[in-house]
């Protein structure tokens, strides 16, 4: 039909009079809605999904609902402002989303179905009191696992959960693990959990190499810094098998294959070794390069097994948990090594063999730490690395001289900061790449001093000062379970665990209950399926969803608790990013009948003591929130036909404030001073013990010489400083297992070969691409995935990423839908091309619900493969095996409509 | 006079789209409607890369109204709804609009958007297509709450999206005249926008303005627009000298 311009202009001239009729009528309405007289005001909260940016965000709050959401930018450093980004300021489409839960529900069709019943809070609470303690029963107690996420983003209602948990002697698990997070080099080389810059330190480096990280994505109130340091003269450099975002803001992206980290940094340490680029102040006196080792056994040298020093040593006061090693001093030869302290007292020889009489009467040869470590990377020749690491479209010879430079570069550009990624420690090799980029910085030097060190940025359990006081419950202490362990019955019962496993606890009759609150482990955590066949089978006899939402997890559960938002409660925060501590405060009442997360808690915790044999519980109920008289007022107004959800909630809130309090007064030097009356004015900086109270890892250890490992809270510094006995940086590992696993040096391994392609040799041929799922700039891990305003920017379409060499092989073309695929199972999404991608990689961005992939789930194509050597000890959440998401093979094809 | 004008840094833009969020949640709009655009330049999807392999990049490329000093959709207006205010900022005034859509044709920037359907629809729609068997809870909707009228009455923010007029970016005029910043300027984590009076030698924006290099989009056109661009500068071939005597010429 062809309109000309001049009957155009007259329809729309017409329809321009009748459209603006109507206009007038939505001026009406609005003046209508609009009341006048009704105050607008504004509430500072903090976002938190389980992200741990920890951004302040103003609520404009009308008529007591949230209209929208602005960044707060009231942090006392002024960089800082304004922190927050897209899927923060949309948070009102969940919390008035169509998923927002509205009333305790319990399932009445089969699991999964998303069958349930509307019922009230007496009988909900009632039914899971009732379930529990008949699994407690039978089971033991320890059969009941709970999950949180994130803690640092809610020390108050999660850690009710913990408390809760510990009244009982429930197992936890821990999510650092389970979400593969915990980057396992850290407590074998530095003792600790995690450290890290917080992002202001970024912009004071003058080099930053970022190993597998997209900051520029998945750390958006941060990003900015490094752009800062790019702008202050630093240089960027990405390596990185695919070209992202932060490698298009980089001065240089070098392309690799993937997990190949650990041969290019080692083939950097062999250049800094041999070119004499090192810091040998620096490794002679915070690192085990001069503590000699035995060639006999592959164990350091003790100074109690040698004839001259045994004396010496017997009189010297050691704590259980360090040892005595020994260095062959240039003066005095062998030499006792005090490991409480950094303070050096001896000239150690780095290279050489010596030969040292032993008190059993043997002679044994010796060599430095140091000495073993420039043999092992004499294998990691330019030309050898270049070898593994070159992608097959690309030029070797060009690598070889890439190395070279990079490593004269990263050796004399300082202050230098090494960013490795989740993406690349999430493999199941990630703790050799990790040690292995440490050698990078100890060898130069860049420790602990502002702007230099290294850093990973996923998940950040770490809690920053003890919380004792309110997450366990008098003095009851919590029992763990292993996420890979539970979802790995065949490894629990192999020869290799049997063997290894020294001290990693499994409750005997397993887990029969299963109880998460702020997570959806049913798209994030069903690895290869596992916990749905749990689910499905009924081996998982009660499962238990607390959330502000309807996730998919929620669907599987038998009962769904409805908690609120971070605008409906108070509650304490302290993550990683940056030092503050900040308070959510309730911008609003808790729609429906959702309650605040430690009033569930503790009703739960009294309706158990109810049923629980235990006398002390019983007696001690009323303390479960921390001032007891917030108890009994409203037991009382129970007694008295005066409750309603109105007076409970105010309770809580009250509750919470108390439990913020109790926090902070008894969390020692780190806050000693931060009150609730300060945290309510804005964010109050921890006080860190280094210059301007800025977060720089290992200050202490490098200005002040105490001895590795700084405290990991809430364990115990004996618990973790036996990961480094020698009270400093350890490169080489002595454990039986690192050395039976010829890992007693940061070595490179393939990707696969210990794991894919070990139990299907097959699975080479079949599938040959690697599986990535990164994390999405429109989520927060599966936070946001029904966000209506993140689905429309994505077309409402998940999608997978390919080379378009790699498409060409497969027979796609650009926009397909396609399946991608290994024996465990599939994900669907649409086929999106980019020549940035390595040809070997098929990207799917994790966090999109089953109900967006046609049921599917990208996380039946993983697998929970576990590594030996993260049993060799067992500190929860520290050195714990831990999911390696990427360590997995797929093959992609078009799906066939 | 005041004349405002807004400076953004695609240096600093890491194509986040944070800004074309926090203006859709603050300007009440819809699904389907977008004041604000954040795209890679080049590319068919956002965050791919653009280039001949490996000499990759992505830049990114927010588009608001451009708040023109001499701007088309103003003289094209028949009725007097779309004009330039004395500080320089571009508005509609919804009472006035008859939705005849001569402004979307001249502006060559494609920032206008025409209601084609009621506001209610479009969330209902919205939510359909991605899924969902219902909407907000309770007739929930997002925005700031209260109308904004100029000082002469002029309806130029409303929380409803009146079918059958035409809107865009107004630099968040009911904030601005409040004396606040424009959302995508104060909800942008890269700290990569400048919003301030040009005419003012010394605010920070005039300053930016003389000290470095812009653009404006389609200066060639005449708009005179009122939003900057610091273009991001291409890293290769940064620090390296590249020195011959001779003439190579491609023949």
């Amino acid at each position: 039909m062809g309109i000309s311009r001049r009957d155009f202009l007259k329809i729309s001239a017409i329809g321009g009079t009748l459209l603006s009729g109507l206009g007038s009528y939505y001026f009406q309405r609005v003046a209508g809605i609009q009341q006048s007289g009704v105050e607008l005001k504004t509430v500072r909260s903090v976002c938190s999904p389980n992200c741990t940016g920890a951004c302040g965000f103003e609520a404009l709050v009308y008529n007591g609902r949230i209209e929208t959401l602005t960044q707060a930018a009231d942090y006392p450093e002024s960089e800082y402002d304004p922190r927050g980004c897209l899927r923060g300021q949309s948070m009102v489409n969940l919390i008035y989303g169509p998923d927002r839960l509205k009333k305790p529900l319990i399932r009445v069709g089969k699991r999964g179905e998303g069958k349930f019943r509307a019922v009230s809070w007496d009988e909900a609470l009632d039914h899971v009191a009732d379930k529990l303690v008949e699994i407690m029963r039978k089971y033991g107690p320890e059969s009941v696992a709970i999950s949180i996420q994130v803690p640092g983003t809610g020390y108050v209602h999660k850690g009710a959960m913990v408390r809760l948990a510990s009244m009982f002697g429930w197992s936890s698990l821990h999510g650092y693990t389970m979400n593969g997070d915990l980057p396992a080099f850290w407590s074998q080389t530095f003792g600790v959990q995690t450290e890290e810059f917080e992002s202001l330190e970024w912009a004071n480096s003058r080099y930053v190499v970022i190993f597998g990280s997209n900051v520029m994505v998945t750390r958006l109130p941060d990003a900015k810094f490094l752009t800062l340091a790019a702008e202050r003269g630093a240089k960027i450099a990405v390596v990185d098998p695919n070209f992202t975002p932060t490698a298009a803001k980089a001065d240089e992206w070098v392309q690799i294959n993937p997990s190949t980290d650990s041969a290019l940094a080692l083939g950097i340490v062999r250049e800094i070794i041999n070119k004499g680029l090192y810091d040998e102040e620096f490794i002679k006196t915070y690192t085990d390069m001069p503590l000699l080792v035995r060639l006999d056994n592959k164990k350091r040298l003790r100074a109690q097994d040698v004839k001259r020093l045994k004396e010496v040593v017997e009189k010297m006061d050691v704590p259980e948990y360090r040892e005595v090693f020994v260095i062959y001093d240039v003066n005095n030869g062998f030499k006792p090594v005090n490991p409480e302290t950094l303070e050096r007292d001896f000239d150690p020889i780095l290279e050489g063999e010596f030969e040292v009489k032993l008190v059993d009467g043997k002679t044994v040869k010796v060599k430095p730490v140091f000495q073993l470590l420039k043999e092992e990377v004499e294998k990691y020749t330019p030309e050898k690395v270049a070898e593994i690491i070159t992608p097959p479209n690309r030029d070797k010879s060009e690598y070889t001289e890439t190395i070279r430079r990079l490593a004269v570069e990263m050796a004399t550009v300082k202050p230098l900061h090494i960013i490795y990624g989740a993406s690349n420690y999430q493999w199941f090799h990630g703790d050799l790449k990790g040690r292995a980029l440490s050698l990078i910085v100890a060898l130069t030097g860049n420790i602990g001093k502002s702007g230099a060190g290294i850093s990973t940025y996923a998940g950040q359990f770490k809690i920053r000062w003890p919380l004792g006081a309110w997450w366990s419950f008098k003095g009851r202490k919590n029992k763990w379970v292993t996420y890979l362990l539970w979802m790995n019955k065949e490894y629990r019962e192999s020869e290799e665990f049997k063997k290894y496993n020294r001290e990693t606890p499994y409750p005997k009759n397993d887990v029969k209950a299963f109880l998460f609150g702020w997570n959806n482990p049913f798209d994030q955590h069903n690895m290869a399926n596992r916990m749905i066949e749990y689910a499905e089978s009924g081996e998982l006899e009660l499962i238990v969803a607390i959330d502000f939402q309807m996730t998919t997890s929620c669907k599987w559960a038998d009962v769904v608790l409805p908690g609120v938002t971070w605008y409906e409660k108070y509650e304490l925060t302290a993550t990683i990013l940056h030092p503050y501590v900040q308070i959510q405060q309730p911008a609003i009442e808790p729609l429906f009948e959702c309650m605040p997360e430690i009033w569930i808690f503790k009703e739960l915790a009294k309706r158990l003591v109810e049923r629980w044999d235990d006398e002390e519980l019983k007696r001690r109920i009323a303390e479960f929130y921390p001032d007891s008289q917030l108890f009994m007022e409203e037991e009382e107004a129970i007694r008295g036909g005066r409750w309603n959800l109105k007076l409970a909630r105010e309770i809580a809130n009250k509750a919470s404030l108390k439990a913020i309090e109790l926090m902070l007064e008894t969390g020692g030097e780190l806050v000693e001073g931060i009150t609730l009356e300060k945290l309510l004015k804005g964010p109050v900086r921890l006080n860190l013990p280094t210059p301007n109270k800025r977060q720089i890892p290992f200050w202490e250890q490098i200005n002040l010489k105490k001895p590795f490992p700084p405290q990991s809270f809430p364990v115990p510094l004996s618990k973790t400083a036996r990961f480094v006995k020698s009270g400093r940086i350890e490169f080489y590992k002595e454990e039986d297992v690192f050395i039976d696993l010829g890992e007693t040096l940061p070595v490179h391994k393939d990707p696969f070969v210990d794991t894919e392609y070990k139990v299907n040799p097959e699975a080479k041929m079949k599938y040959k691409y690697v599986y990535i799922t990164r994390n999405a700039l429109y989520r927060v891990h599966s936070t946001h995935s029904n966000n209506i305003t993140m689905l429309e920017l994505q077309d409402f379409k998940p999608r997978v990423w390919m080379n378009p060499q790699t498409a060409k092989e497969n027979g796609i073309k650009e926009g397909d839908l396609v399946e991608v695929y290994n024996d465990r199972g599939k994900v669907y999404g649409y086929a999106v091309f980019d020549t940035g991608l390595h040809p070997g990689v098929i990207i799917f961005e994790q966090g999109w619900w089953s109900r967006y992939l046609r049921g599917t789930s990208y996380n039946s194509l993983t697998y929970p493969w576990i590594k030996a050597t993260h049993l060799a000890y067992f500190v929860p959440g520290i050195w714990e095996p831990t999911t390696a998401w990427n360590e997995a093979a797929c093959a992609v094809r078009k799906v066939q409509m | 006079m005041v004349r405002y004008g807004m400076v953004i840094d695609l240096n600093r833009c890491i194509g986040c789209r944070s800004c074309a969020v926090i203006c859709k949640i603050h300007n009440s709009l819809p699904p389907g409607t977008w004041w604000h655009r954040v795209e890679t330049v080049g590319s068919r999807e956002h965050h791919v890369s653009v280039g001949k392999f490996p000499d990759l990049s992505e830049v990114y490329l927010p588009v608001p109204c451009m708040h023109c000093d001499n701007p088309p959709c103003v003289k094209v207006c028949p009725v007097g709804a779309t004009w330039k205010r004395e500080d320089g900022v571009v508005l509609v005034d919804f009472e006035r609009c008859i939705g005849c859509r001569y402004c979307m044709t001249a502006c060559p920037y494609g920032v206008r958007q025409f209601n084609w359907e009621d506001k209610e629809k479009a969330i209902e729609k919205g939510f359909r297509t991605a899924g969902f068997d219902g909407e907000y809870v309770d007739g929930y909707r997002h925005g700031y709450p209260l109308d904004h009228r100029t000082k002469d009455g002029r309806l130029v923010y409303t929380p409803e999206r009146p079918r059958g007029v035409v809107e865009k970016c107004t630099f968040c005029v009911q904030y601005i005249d409040q004396g606040l910043k424009p959302a995508c300027v104060r909800g942008c984590p890269g700290n990569a926008r400048i919003f301030g009076d040009l005419d003012d030698p010394n605010s920070e924006i005039s300053k930016v303005l003389r000290d470095k290099a812009y653009i404006r989009l389609l200066e060639d056109v005449g708009t005179e627009p009122k939003v900057f661009y610091i273009l991001p500068v291409r890293k290769k071939g940064r620090g390296i000298i590249s020195y011959s005597t001779k003439l190579e010429v491609k023949r």
